[in-house]
């Protein structure tokens, strides 16, 4: 009996039981459906934030901060000892950077960025918020991220010492186009000096020269964010009097593999092992393990309905293969092989499934949708704009199909290898 | 002549729980090629068990059985189903499959025996034509009486060129009417094309139809002589 025969075979027998193999069919497609909408989103939602991450991060730059450990430290500090001063007392220097700059001809620039949580007072325009304060080079922080272009204003590569920047939402705090700060204002600049007691606030008034465009993304206090005030690099050490910077910036001339972990070397031994060495591509991989380990998470769970989807198959199959015994023995009658009639068992378990999986894809990619214009909408809170585009890639589809025409053959099995080898003699005999 | 189906000493025990039943007591028996002939006895005398192991739906338990030649009590289940292929069984209850029409059911035998599905088309309609079933054949054993679905069940067996046709009480489960009708098809089938018919009944009026008459008694052959 050749395949087609087999597969139209299987097929009249489901045809038969429509609202069984309907049923059986539902348990496959709702297991396939949880798993395709679970990985839809959070591919979507790993996409959005990687997309995010990269808007505050430039490929060819290498982060370098203060490590938390005295030991030889790979990337362990970040996060830790992010704008904040390291116990052990070991400091990065704004004078540094020319040191580093001179390491490798690879480096093109090193960018120190001071950065300390302040306030933002103009009376006259009735703002009063909370910011982060950045001290930087206008010059190279614009050549290393182009997102450092101001929307109204400028940016001016030779700033007077009160010249400020400021994000978009610094300015339009509630993204809705109502702008408190405009170029030329006065605003105050204000932070929270404890490092003497009792703690003062110092301030100063500064000039506003250029507002940014949005950049969106997840501020990691790298890239320009939108909620960042700009302030020169020598206005922000007499500001906060000091001489060390909280992290650098290096730029390099490539961002291939060899270069960076050459430099990042030179860096690391410049600074005897006192810092750690960040780039792009490394958190880049952080974020791509921890969404693996939530998507197989994930997919376990939903693996779990696929299970249960398994056992009824079995079940059915078993309750149609003692319905069937005598059609069983009717097929082996005629000459029929055992192989064939677990052919055929098999096949109206891989129609079950490759039913189900389909469905299932259809539903899930459906499912992913809906959930992400709910998410957008804002009715679930989060003010409407989280937005995730849901991916299907290839890989998804294809192991979704594999996984529930799998899951469906395999409990198939029991049920067709018993219903191969009923003695047609006995199955014969069986009302 | 050519011998079809030869049994030597062959035997069958059954067990039945824990008491072994012996439904064959070593049976010696030959049929030869075109030959018609009828197994008579009450029920229990073994003649059932007798047709199965001739049809190989079941394994002798000791002794030789050649059918076309072929020792089937060695085969493996297999091998087993290829010599089923060559024989056209013919069942007391029909056994077709509800779910296929006449037609259907023939082609689902050569199907079996990987026939082209040009060929297939075209025997069965042959065949359901052969058997009376020209105007019956797209419909579903439940729109068919009991002699037309014997019918059907003969066209079925005949499906993949049989050696010979096993019949199980064929008119066991038609009225007496229908009866006469499926016997004279066998008696054209034998006669005018030349198939060997072996034939398990308990009606002795039917059984002396034959050419040959095999009497069965507690799983022995009490006698067998020519009609």
């Amino acid at each position: 009996m050749n395949v087609i025969d087999v597969l139209r075979y299987a097929f009249s027998a489901i045809k038969l039981r429509k609202l069984r193999a309907a049923l059986t069919t539902l348990g496959v497609i709702i297991g396939i459906m949880a798993i395709v909408a679970l990985l839809a989103i959070s591919q979507g939602l790993q996409t959005t934030i990687s997309d995010q991450l990269n808007q505050g991060l430039s490929a060819n730059s290498l982060i370098v901060i203060p490590s938390i450990d005295d030991s030889d430290n790979e990337g362990g500090g970040f996060g830790v000892s992010f704008g904040g001063v390291d116990s052990s007392g070991f400091r990065l220097y704004v004078n540094q950077t020319s040191e580093v700059e001179s390491l490798s001809p690879n480096i093109t620039s090193a960018l120190a960025i001071i950065q300390r949580s302040g306030r933002i007072v103009s009376e006259s325009e009735n703002l009063n918020r909370s910011i982060t304060i950045y001290g930087v080079d206008y010059a190279t922080y614009s050549q290393t991220y182009s997102s450092f272009e101001a929307e109204y204003g400028t940016v001016p590569f030779n700033p007077r010492n009160d010249t400020i920047v400021v994000g978009s939402r610094v300015s339009d705090p509630r993204s809705n186009g109502t702008q408190f700060v405009f170029p030329g204002d006065d605003v105050a600049l204000l932070w929270l000096n404890a490092t003497v007691l009792p703690p003062v606030y110092e301030n100063y008034t500064a000039r506003v020269s250029g507002v940014l465009g949005t950049v969106g993304g997840f501020s990691i206090g790298v890239g320009p964010s939108d909620t960042g005030v700009y302030i020169p690099l020598s206005t922000a050490q007499s500001f906060f009097d000091t001489d060390s910077c909280d992290m650098m910036i290096v730029t390099l001339t490539n961002s291939d593999n060899a270069t960076i972990t050459e430099v990042s070397d030179l860096i690391k031994d410049y600074y005897g092992g006192q810092v750690a060495v960040i780039s792009p591509e490394a958190i880049q991989s952080v974020l791509t393990s921890v969404f693996s380990t939530i998507q197989l998470f994930l997919v376990g769970i939903a693996a779990i309905s696929l299970l249960v989807a398994g056992i009824s198959i079995m079940n059915i199959m078993i309750v149609s293969l003692i319905e069937r015994t005598r059609e069983i023995g009717i097929l082996k009658a005629l000459g029929m092989k055992s192989r064939t009639v677990l052919m055929i068992f098999l096949a109206e378990s891989v129609i079950i499934g490759l039913m189900g999986a389909i469905m299932g894809i259809l539903g899930g990619w459906g499912l992913a949708n809906v959930t992400a214009m709910v998410l957008a909408s804002g009715i679930l809170g989060g003010g409407g704009n989280f937005t995730i585009t849901p991916m299907l890639s290839p890989t998804v589809v294809f192991g979704a199909l594999i996984f529930g025409v799998g899951v469906s053959v395999i409990f198939a099995l029991y049920p067709a290898w018993r219903a191969s080898k009923l003695k047609p003699v006995d199955a014969l005999r069986h009302e | 002549m050519s011998t079809i189906v030869e049994a030597i000493d062959l035997r069958k025990t059954y067990m039945l729980g824990k008491i072994p039943v012996e439904a064959l007591r070593g049976i010696n028996l030959k049929v030869d090629s075109g030959d018609f002939i009828s197994i008579l006895g009450p029920s229990g005398s073994g003649k059932s068990t007798l047709l199965n192991l001739i049809g190989a739906l079941d394994k002798p338990t000791s002794g030789t059985l050649r059918v076309g030649g072929v020792n089937v009590g060695r085969l493996n289940d297999n091998r087993l189903s290829e010599v089923r292929l060559k024989i056209g069984f013919v069942f007391q209850f029909f056994n077709l499959i509800p779910r296929l029409t006449a037609k259907a059911n023939v082609e689902l035998a050569m199907s079996i025996s990987n026939m082209s599905v040009a060929e297939r088309s075209r025997r069965a309609a042959g065949l359901l034509n052969v058997v009376g079933l020209k105007d019956r054949m797209h419909h579903k054993p439940a729109e068919l009486s009991g002699g037309q679905q014997q019918r059907v069940a003969i066209a079925r067996a005949l499906a993949n060129k049989p050696k010979f046709l096993l019949l199980d009480e064929p008119t066991g489960n038609v009225d007496s009417k229908t009866a006469l009708e499926v016997m004279s098809l066998i008696h054209k089938l034998n006669k005018e094309n030349g198939v060997s018919i072996i034939m398990v009944t308990h009606d002795q009026k039917l059984a002396r139809e034959a050419r040959r008459t095999v009497h069965m008694v507690d799983g022995e052959i009490e006698s067998d002589m020519v009609n």
